[in-house]
């Protein structure tokens, strides 16, 4: 898995010239990427906070995890159409940011919501007792939420660094680029001499604004510590998590639903899904992004069985798939394209595949590492002092204790490998176009009831991990 | 029927596990291990299951030296201090899975002899603290093993369970004439449950021997430490004595220079002529009432009647222990 990494350096490492006229572009991403970032995580913070303080019970996290769920550039898609109702165009640097706030605060949110209940509760009861206010008080609670807030920042910074599909969206329209999209936009370019190598070129610059950002690993939060604090704001808690969800889902639901039903040019009720079907591309994204998600989920299911019995082996090679799953998807795409050109496999839905699994192999492990670390190992390893062999251990004890783990896994790396975009339109090829590929088309094709039709569905599908078990959620 | 004989095990440079271990179980017999937390206890039990390897040292089960088997070769049984039970499993799945051959109406005769007779269909989550620890324990003797190693199976349950279950457990392992090696670091349940103590102290076994003989006559201060109800005074012996109120006490351990004279709460008791002491604090105890006294070598807790401010006279009950303070693993 690391090997299109390596051999995407080898193949920039030739074009480094490419750096002196894209630097700017650069430092805009970066700065683009890091500001936005801060932004996601204040807010994300402010109402972990007030949920926090509100006391507020953790099923109003739900509230807030459709807005995450969502595809980004469906998000991008549904706030544009939502927008343009009200005579704004969302189009640069303004839209491309209301669209990633709206998506990667909840995000921030959902992961220092833990933190804060186990970190804060006695501390927060501590300043209360001794009263501790104002600037002391920050001096008392902020310290210990530091790594938890540095680690969500390094998380939401990678994820905005490498999106491609709400700068393709909303960024390109008005000529801002950022780097996946210019590497994009150099691979297919008819213009440059090298566009591999261009492309591979701006992919390790991307590569190396992301690397700082991965030494900030995200830490287990443990278990709920007794926290008898009493509820403060409690309507102000509520109030602003339904706000932030009616943001984050509603308004880009608006104006998908409000595209997709209503045909502007007679102003009447007609739902536009029959023409997106009428569409090869759309059957065939629909049909491919099913085939492949489908394939995935069933392959890491394996893997996951198959490792079940090692730990250390699931740890180890988490370990080495995080890298391809929090580096931005550019780079494994590009590094794909490099290795496999040559090969038969290229151009085929298999290098999707093939792209796919080394993505998302890292969740299904980190589920899988969940279930190991919550003590199954051990419960195992009870069952051989009583005289069980390994394999019998493992059968009766290890698989049925890791089942809802596995099934969590697949729940996450379904929705996600159906909706996938970056790797998606790096990749493919005319027959293998997935859901996210047939959204981008419909679009630069004119047909933006179609494009809003696909984007309910995927919307719609992305839901489908609001079903994931609770334990492992 | 086990036998450890000089077995060591270390973790890295600075840290040792245990350290030329040797000791003896019988059949029927439980050994109670005792010690502090990070003496050693529960590595030697982990090499006893198989869980860790001896870096020296033989381990006999029988005849066998087992100290390079696999955990499921040696058949043994654990009972754990979290219960370790499988959350998936009925309370008669748990025994049925470890049984030899597995048979359903011997599985719920033992569940009826540790008190679980309605509990068959039950999930771990579903029993209190309790019921967990008698389905531990079910478990262990559902398996027949050779021997069952308890790892302060007790501590996660109240103290007033605890005593009541102990005294059962240990019964029934009686009953059955099982063998048992049994980790503990409260001296209540060591003396209440085992034919045998070993005392251990920085990865070595220090003492071992009869619960009551331990106790009276701990061969070393870490042994003397590891029962509590412990009050240490610093003393000069000369000629195998100690001055004592108005004469002079005989002491073993140390004929000559200073040491620390070791005794428990009720070695001392008044007596005409003792040494004089202010009773300072007094404390309620179960059955007993507990003064703390200043003597003048220094405060001790003695168990008498006394009320708070009166003058007592104090002499020992029986030879006193004084220990050399500079190594206190070792009996000067």
């Amino acid at each position: 898995m690391a090997l299109p990494l390596l051999v995407l350096v080898w193949r920039g490492a030739r074009h480094l010239g490419t750096w002196l006229g894209v630097w700017d572009i650069a430092l805009y991403s970066l700065g683009l990427s890091s500001l936005t970032s801060l932004g996601c995580l204040g807010v994300g913070t402010g109402l972990a906070w007030l949920a926090f303080r509100a006391r507020l019970d953790p099923r109003w996290d739900t509230l807030l995890l459709p807005a995450y769920l969502i595809p980004p550039f469906v998000s991008a898609l549904g706030f544009l159409y939502t927008l343009e109702l009200l005579h704004i165009r969302p189009y640069g640097v303004g839209g491309m940011v209301l669209v990633w706030v709206s998506h990667y605060a909840p995000l921030a949110y959902l992961l220092l919501r833990p933190t804060f209940e186990t970190r804060l509760g006695p501390l927060l009861l501590a300043c209360e007792v001794h009263r501790v206010t104002g600037f002391r008080r920050l001096r008392a609670l902020l310290p210990p939420l530091f790594p938890a807030l540095l680690a969500s920042w390094g998380i939401i910074y990678l994820a905005i660094l490498g999106n491609y599909g709400v700068p393709a969206l909303l960024g390109l329209p008005a000529g801002v680029y950022t780097l996946p999209t210019l590497a994009y936009s150099r691979l297919f370019s008819p213009l440059s001499s090298s566009p591999v190598g261009e492309a591979a070129a701006i992919g390790m610059l991307l590569g190396l604004l992301a690397l700082p950002a991965l030494a900030l690993t995200p830490e287990t939060s443990g278990e709920p510590s007794l926290r008898p604090v009493l509820p403060r704001r409690v309507g102000l808690a509520q109030a602003s998590l339904s706000g932030f969800a009616l943001l984050g889902v509603l308004l880009p639901l608006l104006g998908l639903l409000h595209k997709a039903l209503f045909n502007p040019y007679s102003g009447v009720w007609q739902p536009a899904f029959v023409e997106a079907w009428a569409l090869p591309l759309v059957r065939h994204g629909l049909l491919n992004s099913l085939g492949l998600s489908l394939s995935t989920t069933g392959l890491l299911l394996l893997l996951g069985l198959a490792l079940a019995t090692r730990p250390g082996a699931v740890r180890l090679l988490r370990r080495w798939l995080d890298l391809s799953y929090l580096l931005p998807g550019t780079l494994l795409g590009l590094g794909l394209i490099l290795l496999l050109a040559p090969t038969a496999l290229y151009a085929t839905p298999w290098i999707l595949l093939l792209a796919y699994v080394l993505h998302f192999a890292a969740l299904m492990l980190r589920t899988l590492e969940a279930g190991l670390g919550g003590g199954i190992e051990r419960l195992v390893q009870v069952g051989q002092l009583f005289g069980l062999s390994s394999l019998r251990a493992w059968w009766r004890i290890g698989i049925p204790l890791l089942r809802p783990y596995l099934a969590a896994g697949a729940f996450l790396v379904l929705p996600l490998a159906l909706s996938e975009l970056t790797l998606s339109a790096l990749l493919y090829a005319p027959g293998s176009e997935t859901l996210g590929v047939a959204v981008l088309s419909a679009l630069s094709g004119g047909l933006f009831r179609e494009a809003a039709a696909v984007g309910l569905i995927l919307m719609l599908l992305s839901f489908l991990l609001l079903f994931l078990p609770r334990r492992v959620g | 029927m086990l036998r450890l004989e000089r077995v060591s095990k270390g973790f890295g440079k600075d840290t040792t596990g245990v350290a030329e271990v040797s000791l003896e179980l019988g059949p029927g017999e439980i050994l109670a291990v005792l010690g502090a937390s990070g003496s050693g206890k529960t590595t030697l039990l982990n090499l006893v299951a198989g869980v860790l390897r001896p870096d020296r040292g033989k381990i006999f089960l029988g005849q066998a030296d087992i100290a390079q088997w696999m955990p499921e070769q040696r058949r043994l049984a654990y009972v754990f201090q979290d219960h370790a039970l499988w959350p998936h499993l009925s309370v008669l799945d748990h025994l049925l899975l470890v049984m030899k051959q597995a048979n359903r109406k011997e599985a719920l005769g033992l569940l009826e002899q540790v008190g679980l007779g309605s509990l068959e269909n039950r999930r771990p989550h579903q029993l209190s603290g309790g019921q967990r620890q008698r389905v531990a324990l079910a478990r262990a003797l559902a398996a027949q093993p050779r021997l069952i190693l308890l790892d302060e199976p007790y501590s996660a349950l109240d103290p007033v369970l605890r005593e009541g279950l102990r005294l059962e457990v240990a019964s029934l392992l009686r009953a059955r004439g099982v063998s048992a090696l049994h980790v503990t670091h409260d001296p209540d349940e060591a003396l209440a449950v085992a034919s045998r103590v070993a005392v251990m102290s920085q990865g070595r076994v220090v003492q071992i021997d009869d619960p009551a003989r331990v106790y009276a006559q701990p061969a070393t201060l870490a042994a003397a430490q590891a029962f509590g109800r412990l009050n240490l005074l610093p003393v000069k012996v000369s000629g195998g004595r100690v001055a004592w109120g108005s004469g002079f006490i005989p002491v073993q351990g140390i004929r000559e220079g200073l040491g620390l004279m070791a005794f428990r709460y009720e070695n001392l008791q008044p007596q005409a002529g003792g040494e004089p002491g202010r009773v300072v604090e007094v404390y309620a105890g179960r059955g007993e009432q507990l003064c703390q006294v200043a003597l003048k070598l220094g405060n001790v807790v003695v168990a008498l009647e006394a009320t708070l401010g009166s003058t007592v006279e104090l002499a020992p009950s029986g030879l006193l222990s004084v220990f050399s303070q500079e190594n206190p693993l070792d009996k000067s």
